[in-house]
């Protein structure tokens, strides 16, 4: 759908209105809530190594020491990697899919560039203070929804005020007594910052003396989902995909990080209610997928395209998303990538639009400046 | 005014005077590097090195052979090597001696500056680096050249054995190289090829940065340029041999970085380092990496320029960028505040309110390889890990943050609060029952003495003052 200039006036005049906080908290749908759950793969995944191409004689030739020996059925073309096992049972049951060939339009090989755009959504390292989910949730009106499963707060999902985080310090805070003589500094010395954060501590009703297993934060996080009152957003973050030596193949290093993110879905799912499963998608981010071929170190190096790994009751079926731009030597992207046919943020926007039911237009207008995207919602999630 | 000894610094101690002269006194700490406080038992990295050779060694090779039917044994001896190599020891250590030269030293600036470098050269967390490595290459490598030249700086952390391990630089071997011809390469269809993790870094965090606008290419001659600098292999010692430039993989022929021509052989990587820290971006980027350390999160234009210009009148002479940077730093003392990171602020803590902290030279002493350690000898390692700050476990070799948004969640804001409250358990006892304990240390370190009373005495119990005192916004910020 082309949007008018009428359209986009109205349009802003109600975002207007919701900045300035008159608008209700969210665009409120009559259906059950949704949940998005980000799950950002930090180094690099490898999309050849969790969904490798089927009967590739070349492929299989550059990647002699890390090709699987063992490998999960997806569709005719593409195969699974075994570590991927709850991916798997939920394919079986069509709440899982993967978009294949894809990234963040960044070129630069850079880990740190890189991670900053895949957050931000912009175009120019270290420009935007604020990250697309953020972003998103403010358009939506999702304040106070977010809930980072990490230590600081990913800048993913800055750009909305009170976002929460849980990653258990293990031991008991000081009184609350102590807790708001210190807020009444903050707000007198002006950190608002400090100040709404101190704020979520002494409303929330977190277990502080936990500990902060991946599990643990993974079924606690599924729990809080669940809640018709709880967040709306979930953000995960899985390290060490950067797997320059050693990469392994169906065992070691990066089957280790897939096993890392399959266990937080497999947490997720039976953590849960139905009901918010069914209405959650999972979604993974990466910065950059990796190079074709092995070096001598057994190991890849940075690339470009990757793969998305999408989970939950939201998916609309179980599939390989893909425009497939081909292996061969003049197909790669640089001749040693593969390429990359669709902008990862097309299905970010369209999951923000289908979750938060904001219109898909809106969303890259106030999300991503206008950057002309495609409108994924139809083909990867249910109606 | 005086969050500036914060600032560049970790406060007046309580036994300290406040120094009359705050910038002169700073500027005269960053000359010669000084023996470390510390006069408990230092270890060589090599040394230390040996015993990472023998927890890798002993327990990939000897222990998973001789118990690879019992796995209860296996974990079991696991356990004794771990003790005997002191991997559960030495980074405690390490912290241990860090923090001293914060809170101990005559140097606080100077070590504060050892910090910033530490991370700007960042080993981050990796195989078993943190547990042996990565204290000793920070006291070995980058401290001694803080008076020395940042190019003899970039080529020492270049060529360091653990900075080759952190970043593969082992693993790169030149296709054209003499070792690509090698039998053993075919037979095991292990082609020589090159990695290009350290290139990268080099460029990216170490030198020019990515605004100096490189290519891919520039990355791959680069890596080019550094195939043949690894550890030296051997059967004993695995990959924990020293460094050497094996010209078997070094890679033949002319390369071309950043527009520029380099021969082939083992003398390129200085003459390519050269090039690198005298580019422009450079200067740029090192000036912009001390602003947000000491200033602000969005150094300006100008802030920046003086400290450009002192790098390039000295030929990038450390001391002299050090002493512009805290030149900017006291000029803008009052106009900016930074929100100072966990480690920072602990130190800052530890200082100020004089507390048993780090642990004694005479308890690291205590112990003995083969035992476990004690708590007490492991705190610094959990208390680090704890408030999300542990100095040789970045995630990433970026290292950790300098913005603030990145120390300020819920979760984070807990560590401080949590943390203010658990150490006041290191506090001297004999001391802070005196009533004038907290006017002193509040009348040493702040602007405005009686407002600070007044808060800290809306509760009467001296923990509570402690918790209250160290998350006021005035302290979080220098």
């Amino acid at each position: 759908m082309k949007i008018s200039r009428r359209d986009f006036l109205k349009t802003t005049a109600v975002t207007s209105l919701y900045f300035a906080g008159f608008g209700g908290p969210s665009y409120a749908s009559s259906g059950p809530k949704k949940n998005l759950v980000i799950i950002m793969l930090k180094g690099g995944m490898d999309g050849l190594c969790a969904i490798p191409v089927k009967g590739d004689k070349n492929f299989e030739k550059l990647r002699s020491k890390i090709n699987l020996d063992r490998t999960l059925k997806l569709t005719t073309d593409f195969d699974l990697h075994p570590a991927l096992k709850t991916f798997k049972s939920l394919w079986d049951e069509n709440l899982s899919a993967a978009v294949h060939a894809t990234n963040i339009p960044y070129t630069g090989r850079s880990h740190f560039d890189g991670q900053n755009l895949m957050e931000s959504g912009g175009k120019i390292p270290y420009q935007e203070k604020t990250g697309w989910l953020g972003r998103g949730m403010k358009t939506a009106g999702l304040t106070g929804q977010g809930l980072a499963l990490a230590l600081p707060m990913p800048l993913l999902i800055r750009g909305v005020p009170m976002n929460n985080n849980y990653f258990p310090v293990g031991r008991s805070l000081p009184y609350p007594a102590i807790l708001e003589l210190i807020q009444k500094a903050y707000k007198e010395h002006d950190e608002k910052l400090l100040s709404d954060n101190l704020e979520i501590i002494l409303t929330r009703d977190f277990n502080n003396r936990s500990r902060d297993d991946a599990w643990i934060l993974a079924s606690s996080a599924g729990t809080e989902l669940s809640k018709p009152d709880g967040p709306k957003v979930a953000v995960f973050e899985v390290d060490g995909f950067d797997t320059h030596a050693a990469q392994g193949a169906t065992d070691g290093a990066h089957a280790d990080c897939l096993s890392d993110y399959d266990n937080i879905i497999r947490s997720l799912k039976s953590s849960m209610t139905k009901e918010a499963f069914d209405n959650t998608l999972v979604i993974t981010l990466t910065e950059f997928g990796r190079t074709i071929k092995q070096n001598s170190s057994n190991g890849t190096e940075h690339g470009y395209g990757s793969a998305v790994l999408m989970a939950g009751g939201l998916v609309k079926k179980a599939q390989v998303h893909t425009d497939w731009p081909g292996l061969k030597k003049k197909e790669l992207f640089e001749g040693r990538d593969l390429n990359s046919t669709i902008d990862a943020r097309s299905i970010y926007a369209s999951a923000m639009s289908k979750v938060f039911d904001v219109d898909f237009n809106r969303i890259t207008k106030e999300v991503f400046w206008g950057e002309k995207l495609q409108n994924l919602s139809d083909k990867l999630f249910k109606s | 005014m005086k969050n500036f000894f914060r600032k560049v610094a970790f406060g007046v101690g309580l036994h300290e005077e406040v120094p009359p002269e705050p910038l002169k006194w700073a500027l005269d700490q960053l000359n010669h590097i000084p023996e470390f406080a510390w006069k408990g038992k230092i270890y060589s990295e090599k040394d230390l090195r040996k015993h990472y050779r023998d927890w890798v060694y002993g327990d990939r090779k000897v222990l998973r052979k001789k118990y690879k039917d019992n796995k209860v044994l296996y974990k079991t001896h696991k356990n004794i090597l771990r003790h005997k190599t002191g991997q559960k020891f030495w980074e405690s250590l390490e912290i241990s001696i860090r923090h001293y030269e914060g809170i101990k030293s005559d140097y606080p600036v100077l070590a504060k500056l050892w910090m910033f470098w530490g991370n700007f050269f960042a080993i981050s967390e990796k195989d078993f680096l943190a547990n042996y490595s990565t204290g000793p290459y920070q006291r070995e490598i980058i401290r001694p050249n803080l008076n020395q030249s940042f190019e003899k700086m970039v080529y020492d952390v270049t060529t360091s054995w653990a900075m080759i391990h952190h970043l593969d630089n082992s693993e790169s071997a030149g296709p054209k190289s003499v070792t690509s011809r090698d039998e053993w390469r075919r037979r095991k269809k292990r082609p020589a090829t090159i990695n290009e993790n350290h290139a990268r870094e080099l460029l990216e965090l170490h030198t020019v940065s990515p605004k100096a606008g490189y290519s891919q290419e520039d990355v791959i001659q680069l890596a080019y340029i550094m195939t043949g600098w690894q550890h030296k292999w051997s059967k004993n010692n695995l990959e924990t041999g020293n460094v050497w430039f094996n010209s078997e993989y070094h890679q033949p022929g002319n390369k071309k970085v950043l527009g520029k021509e380099y021969r082939r052989g083992k003398k390129t990587l200085a003459i390519v380092i050269r090039d690198l820290v005298n580019h422009p971006n450079s200067r740029d980027f090192v000036a912009e990496r001390l602003c947000r350390y000491l200033i602000s999160d969005e150094p300006t234009k100008e802030m920046k320029q003086p400290i450009v210009d002192a790098f390039k009148k000295s030929d990038g002479f450390i001391p002299e960028i050090h002493k512009a940077a805290i030149k900017v730093a006291f000029e803008y003392n009052d106009k900016y505040k930074k929100f100072q990171t966990p480690e920072n602020w602990l130190i800052q803590v530890a200082k100020i309110a004089d507390l048993n902290w780090p642990p004694s030279p005479d308890l690291m002493d205590k112990y003995e390889l083969g035992q476990i350690p004690f708590n007490s000898q492991r705190e610094p390692e959990w208390i680090l890990q704890n408030i999300g700050h542990h100095p040789y476990r970045a995630k990433q070799p970026n290292g950790w943050s300098d913005h603030s948004d990145d120390w300020i969640s819920p979760e984070l804001l807990i560590r401080r609060l949590v943390y203010a409250k658990a150490s006041y358990n290191f506090s001297k006892m004999e001391i802070n029952k005196n009533t004038d304990y907290f006017e002193n240390i509040v009348e040493k370190n702040f602007d405005n003495p009686s407002k600070i009373m007044k808060y800290i005495n809306q509760k009467n119990r001296a923990v509570e003052k402690h918790t209250l005192l160290f998350n006021h916004p005035e302290f979080l910020k220098a």
